[in-house]
């Protein structure tokens, strides 16, 4: 799951490429896979508890955290929605930091905070090529609370997530977000997802 | 004198007891009336050059994208001619949406519900068994077609307008053209979009994004002060106030609700305040601080395609922020990185009306086309952080606007008045090359009162 750049605004280059790209799976219910299981319930905790710098703790320095945008396609294009030209977000370690560091200080639209929670479920894990490096995918299903509004903003996404084990545990290194919606009905993503 | 404005509410509200040009204010009830909504979406968004993208989007004959003038969803398409066209996405048959996928390739559009096929440019094909005429009898296949819109390429931006016999393009822009030529019309191959538009619905009406975008300088002091905090901006959290970066300038705007802010660049960063600008030539200065998304290696560029006076402005007081009217934030910002690169980051938005409560905010990230790839990757990556869906600029718009809206469903608080009282008055400064109107100092309101007046010359014609 390499970065490769070629902007353009025509959609021959949306591509189709969901899920798992490795074979090599690991079984639910593994050592392995309880593992990381229980790293992406931690990581979702420390993000609805806006622990921010446990959560970068758990980010790799060559961190890739991209959201391509969907669109809408007909026909022989049906399936190739995801366009990786364009994202809602677009993001290393550094522009991450500035995020966090951002929202210690005056970060109005998390000032009042959004009460969230970051529902993780259908997790399957593969081994990649690269040693210590395993392929999560999870569903993402987020609720928002914003104010006194009764009303929460959701979201749904499909996360592809390239975690790396080391001493101290897993670190996320790569994390591709497929949301759902082509207009996302979220009015910011000042929360990560 | 004022003169009273040919339009009135059902309970006898007229569009002077809303918009008081005798006082600057705006009644704050302006942005939940359902019927008043309604008015604009006839006098305005029916009437007025609406922005849809930009060519490079549909380089191909046949390349479609579809978009909304408001609430009319539209095919834009390149023809066999190489033409662009803007098609209402509405079947003259039964009312079906013509064109289900937001972008792709097609040479003929055929509506699923029945059949009836259109060409890119909108023309009429015919319906299936085509021995039995289902068009029917009575109208004639020429006159069948999807309805078009008049369509306009400006800098390679589309436009588009229902007003076939309103004003030319030329004449909507008006005087500000001098200063969009700076942005959009500066180089050989000129802009690029770099993917899709980002697209997100902020439950706001449209006027509560689109007031903002007549270039409200003065929020970005509290609203965003996390740029001062950053330390991307000059001035440091305890000095905001103070020091008020990129506050000064010159705002320039026109009767037809169009501005910008003209700032100089090395006045509103950090980096630069050491640096001295004074007394360098014009190339000299386009070396030192580079246009946001141009390199070093396009300056002469700039001279194949703007007059040597629109140069020298680029040079010293660029064009930074703006919009038109009715619905365009323009953001061509120097933004310095944090790792040191300066790319900048050119956005525009069109804040497009989903009924009187949600607009729906759609993002479009530009490069130059002739900018090396890293540069693009650069800017896309300055545009997505800064501006849009997660932007760290306007997250925090994104969060007042809702809020301004649950207030305004209030009995009392729609009587409170928006104010647009801190005014300047039109003023040329001395030496000053563009005409239009002219606000130089500390950015008041004058340009998004101009906005409202814009607001209320198209709502008070019949």
């Amino acid at each position: 799951m390499t970065w490769v750049t070629k902007s353009t605004a025509a959609p021959d280059s949306t591509t189709i490429l969901r899920g798992l790209t490795s074979r090599n799976r690991v079984p639910l219910g593994s050592e392995l896979y309880n593992r990381l299981l229980e790293t992406l319930y931690d990581e979702a905790a420390a993000l609805d508890e806006r622990r921010f710098d446990d959560w970068v703790a758990l980010l790799a320095k060559d961190l890739i955290y991209q959201a391509p945008i969907r669109i809408t396609r007909t026909g022989p294009n049906r399936d190739r929605d995801v366009m990786r030209t364009m994202f809602h977000f677009d993001e290393d370690y550094n522009s991450i930091l500035m995020r966090t560091g951002r929202l210690q200080k005056s970060a109005w639209a998390e000032d009042p905070p959004s009460r969230c929670r970051r529902f993780v479920t259908n997790v399957r894990v593969a081994a990649s090529e690269i040693a210590n490096e395993y392929e999560a995918v999870s569903y993402l299903f987020l609720e928002r609370s914003r104010g006194d509004n009764p009303h929460n903003e959701t979201l749904t996404a499909e996360r592809r997530d390239v975690w790396r084990e080391g001493e101290g545990g897993f670190t996320l290194a790569r994390r591709e977000i497929i949301v759902d919606q082509s207009v996302l009905g979220m009015s910011n993503l000042a929360v990560f997802l | 004198m004022l003169q009273h404005a040919g339009l009135v509410l059902n309970d006898g509200t007229t569009l002077d007891d809303l918009v008081m040009r005798n006082s600057n204010e705006v009644s704050l009830r302006v942005m939940t009336d359902k019927e008043l909504y309604s008015h604009e979406m006839e006098r305005i968004f029916a009437k007025t050059w609406l922005l849809l993208g930009h060519e490079s989007e549909i380089p191909k004959a046949g390349d479609f994208i579809v978009r909304d003038m408001a609430e009319d969803n539209v095919i834009v398409a390149r023809g066999r001619d190489g033409d662009v066209h803007v098609s209402l996405n509405v079947c003259p048959h039964r009312g079906m949406r013509v064109c289900l996928g937001e972008a792709g390739n097609k040479t003929i559009h055929q509506c699923i519900y029945h059949g009836w096929a259109f060409r890119p440019n909108g023309d009429f094909i015919g319906a299936p068994i085509e021995k039995e005429k289902m068009h029917g009898n009575d109208i004639d296949k020429a006159t069948l077609g999807l309805k078009k819109a008049r369509t306009h390429l400006y800098g390679g931006l589309i436009f588009a307008t229902w007003n076939v016999d309103g004003p030319s393009f030329d004449e909507y822009l008006g005087d500000i053209k001098y200063y969009m030529d700076q942005l959009f019309c500066r180089t050989d191959n000129g802009l690029e979009l770099l993917g899709p538009p980002q697209r997100f619905i902020v439950p706001c009406n449209w006027k509560v994004a689109g007031e903002q975008s007549g270039s409200d300088g003065f929020h970005t002091l509290t609203l965003h002060r996390s740029l001062m905090e950053g330390g991307v901006m000059g001035g440091t959290a305890e000095t905001i106030y103070d020091q008020a970066p990129g506050m000064y300038g010159v705002d320039v705007s026109c009767a037809q609700g169009h501005s910008l802010r003209c700032l100089e660049a090395e006045k509103t960063f950090k980096m630069f305040a050491d640096v001295p600008f004074e007394g360098k030539s014009v190339v000299e200065r386009l070396n030192l601080l580079t246009p946001p998304g141009i390199t070093k290696e396009m300056i002469p560029q700039l001279f194949n395609n703007l007059s040597a006076d629109q140069v020298e402005q680029l040079a010293t007081i660029p064009p930074q922020v703006g919009g038109m009217f009715p619905n365009v934030l323009i953001a061509f910002i120097f933004a310095p990185r944090t790792d040191g690169g300066s790319s900048g980051a050119l956005a525009l938005h069109t804040y497009v009306p989903k009924g009187p409560d949600h607009v729906e905010f759609v993002n479009f990230i530009f490069a130059e086309k002739d900018a090396p790839e890293q540069m693009k990757r650069d800017m896309l990556q300055n545009s997505i952080q800064a501006t849009g869906t997660s932007g760290t600029i306007e997250q925090d718009d994104a969060d007042v606007w809702p809020v301004i809206m649950r207030n305004a469903r209030g009995a009392v608080s729609k009587h409170i008045t928006l104010k647009y009282q801190a005014l300047h008055g039109h003023e040329r400064p001395e030496g000053w090359k563009g005409g239009g109107l002219l606000y130089p100092g500390f950015t008041k309101d004058d340009t998004q009162w101009n906005w409202w007046l814009a607001y209320y010359d198209l709502m008070s014609a019949a």
